[in-house]
């Protein structure tokens, strides 16, 4: 077992008794608390009552579309949502994780798959909240936040100031995909949303820097039609 | 005679008009009148002007029946003032001359005026005629707009020609292997279909033609020549003809329109089709990946940390994976027997089955799914034994089941309830979920409803309840989905009829 969560609550919101039992097992012997809400209201009432540190959240609800209750959630909460979902349309995904979800999983998945965007989403997290690591290494790569200094496999890698935002926006996010829209947003600004060229062209200049290969990066890896999500050494 | 017949015969120009003996004899009476009349205005007239009474008649017989009538009135008027009226009476002789002068006065007068009157009448009756041709054609063109399909056209051709023309008419159309089928006949022309003539017609490819008594109108559209209007009317006019190819351009036209219209409500079907397939598609890939999460999820659990779990929670997650094998099982039975519902090839094995039975197996297949829930089964004791395929009425009330299951509230309570009632057996089970809009009801039992509901109900397979309605029809019962007594809910009822033991034989 690579690391512990103990005490952390995750409530799941799945109307899947099945899916419910199966989460509730698996995460129960990891040290998490688990609460379980079988619809959106539910589960709405539920986080309110007893705010959850991460939520599981499936799309398919019987009684509101997934999405409304990422934006319901968020009204109050920026706590990390995980969307499941059985509809593979890149579409919704997008939809989701600009409502503000912070990741998700395709279903059929597997479990520890699941566990480790969870962990990740748990560790960006309490990085945010100000005990975050200054220093980001993945593979031979190193970001060192404080400095402003990247380097690979020990040499110092120039970066122009857009590439480094980039590299240092991913690597915050590391395990957690990032769509085009909340990049472009966060680096080029509200107006420039739509310029997904823009994004590729700069990934594409940052992947040569850091000696990726497009076609098999080992830092940012490309979530088709949805964004970006850079893996540091903690895995996914 | 001229076309300007009675006017009382309606459409002048194309009837016959009255001939002959008749109009005569009606202008000899009216001369007689006059001479009658002319008698006795004698005391009173000076007797020159008693032609004016002639006149009169001559008037009358022109205005009635035309310029020949009016003329013989003239000369019967002039012979009898001749011979009763001017001295010396009864005799051919005039003596006075001024009364030869009257006399031939009166012929030119009354020939003046006849052919006036008669010019005055064929203009009113050709007005007439034209009128009606016009409220023919009106009426025709309103058919035509009206027309829904190539046989509508086709009949409205040739009631058009027979009623207007007074002929009998034939459509033909280019059948599969070079022939020529009638599409519609006068019932007159029912004994002879001029097939034949019709074909050699149809090697002049689009020219009007002769062809052994019939006179072909080719009906001629973009697309080239659709269809062959055979008028059976050697003599028909030319003004008759005129209008006979004037409805035929208009049936054309139609004709195109309806084809047009055809291909439209073709490309629009496959559209649908292609719609519905693709509905079927995500459907089908929701029904079968739900249970594969839960197994693979499952699994994966035991595999990765099963180490850790107690002996009771992976028992648990075993009993998952197979709970949720057999769901899939169900899933590919329902499109199994959607598949052969659809084909026609669902032989029933007929049984005596106690609805008991059924009952508790459905729930027994269910057995996970119904966690949480509360059944109330109320099953009459005095319920006949049904003979139907067990299997498949198991599994209407399996999908019926699951589909109560998936809108139950938590802790929610589905009643199944039997009785017998009028010779049929009536199953209602109801549930406390949402319920269905009135104008919805009818349509859960469609293939894939859910599906083009969205993904909200996330479950829906969109296959159930079609299949439902699919094995139920083929029991000879039916389903339907009605609202609950109390309230919100939805009560799926199912109607099989009780077949008594000397019914089955």
């Amino acid at each position: 077992m690579r690391e512990t969560e103990t005490g952390q609550r995750v409530l799941i919101i799945e109307d899947e008794a099945q899916i419910r039992k199966f989460l509730r097992i698996s995460l129960e012997a990891h040290g998490y608390t688990v609460a379980e809400a079988r619809t959106g209201d539910q589960g709405i009432e539920l986080a309110g009552r007893e705010p959850p540190d991460l939520v599981v959240l499936d799309l398919g609800l019987p009684d509101m579309e997934g999405v409304k209750v990422i934006r319901r959630l968020r009204e109050w909460s920026a706590v990390p949502i995980i969307v499941l979902s059985v509809r593979a349309e890149e579409r919704e995904k997008v939809q989701c994780l600009d409502a503000g979800a912070d990741d998700y999983m395709t279903k059929p998945f597997g479990i520890a798959e699941l566990m480790a965007r969870l962990r990740a989403l748990l560790r960006n997290r309490r990085r945010e909240a100000g005990s975050g690591t200054a220093v980001i290494r993945s593979g031979g790569l190193v970001v060192d936040l404080n400095r402003r200094l990247v380097t690979l496999a020990g040499e110092t890698v120039q970066l122009s100031r857009k590439e480094y935002d980039l590299l240092r926006l991913l690597a915050t996010h590391a395990g957690q995909v990032l769509t085009h829209q909340q990049i472009l947003q966060e680096i080029w600004g509200e107006s420039h949303t739509e310029d997904t060229h823009y994004l590729r062209v700069l990934v594409g200049n940052l992947r040569q820097k850091l000696r990726d290969e497009p076609t098999r990066p080992r830092h940012i890896l490309t979530e088709q039609g949805v964004g970006y999500r850079f893996v540091d050494d903690r895995g996914l | 005679m001229e076309t300007g017949g009675n006017p009382a015969a309606g459409p002048a120009s194309v009837r016959p008009p009255r001939r002959g003996g008749l109009v005569y004899l009606w202008t000899t009476l009216s001369v007689a009148l006059a001479t009658v009349a002319a008698s006795l205005g004698a005391w009173l007239l000076p007797h020159a002007n008693l032609s004016l009474l002639y006149l009169t008649a001559v008037l009358v017989v022109a205005a009635r029946w035309g310029l020949w009538p009016s003329l013989y009135a003239a000369l019967l008027g002039f012979l009898a003032f001749n011979f009763f009226n001017t001295p010396p009476y009864y005799t051919w002789t005039v003596h006075d001359e001024a009364d030869v002068a009257t006399l031939v006065f009166f012929l030119l007068m009354a020939a003046i005026a006849g052919s006036l009157a008669a010019r005055m009448h064929r203009a009113m009756a050709e007005s007439r005629a034209a009128l009606h041709r016009l409220s023919n054609l009106r009426e025709f063109s309103g058919r035509m707009a009206a027309a829904l399909g190539r046989e509508d056209i086709v009949r409205a051709v040739v009631d058009s020609l027979e009623r207007m023309l007074d002929v009998s008419a034939v459509v033909l159309v280019p059948e599969e292997q070079d022939g020529l089928a009638p599409a519609a006949y006068s019932p007159a022309a029912a004994e002879r279909v001029p097939v034949e003539q019709a074909r050699r017609a149809w090697a002049y490819a689009g020219r009007e033609c002769r062809e052994g008594g019939w006179y072909f109108i080719p009906l001629t559209t973009g697309q080239g020549t659709v269809g062959l209007v055979g008028v059976h009317n050697t003599d028909a006019s030319r003004e008759q003809m005129e209008l006979a190819r004037g409805l035929c351009g208009q049936a054309a036209v139609a004709l195109e329109r309806a084809v047009l219209a055809a291909e439209l409500e073709q490309e629009r079907l496959k559209a649908e089709t292609e719609q519905l397939r693709s509905a079927l598609l995500s459907s089908v890939s929701h029904d079968l990946r739900t249970p594969l999460a839960s197994i693979i999820g499952a699994a994966t659990s035991l595999i990765e940390y099963g180490g850790s779990f107690s002996a009771e929670n992976r028992r648990a997650l075993m009993e998952t994976v197979l709970q949720e094998s057999q769901r899939l099982d169900r899933y590919v039975q329902n499109l199994l027997d959607m598949t052969r519902l659809d084909q026609g090839r669902m032989p029933l094995q007929r049984d005596w089955v106690d609805l008991n039975d059924l009952v508790s197996a459905a729930q027994g297949r269910l057995h996970s799914e119904l966690e949480g829930l509360r059944v109330e089964v109320a099953i009459a004791d005095d319920l006949p034994l049904l003979y139907v395929h067990g299997a498949l009425i198991e599994q209407v009330l399996v999908n019926v089941l699951d589909n109560a299951v998936r809108f139950s509230p938590p802790d929610g309570v589905i009643r199944i309830e039997a009785v017998a009632e009028n010779g049929d057996v009536v199953v209602d089970i109801s549930d406390q979920g949402p319920g269905i809009p009135e104008e919805a009801r009818g349509k859960v039992f469609d293939m894939f409803f859910s599906a083009r509901q969205g993904d909200r109900q996330s479950q829906g397979t969109g296959l159930g309840l079609a299949i439902c309605k699919g094995l139920v029809a083929a029991h000879g019962g039916n389903i339907e989905a009605l609202g609950n007594a109390g309230g919100n809910g939805t009560r799926i009822r199912v109607r099989l009829p009780a077949l008594s033991r000397e019914q089955v034989g």
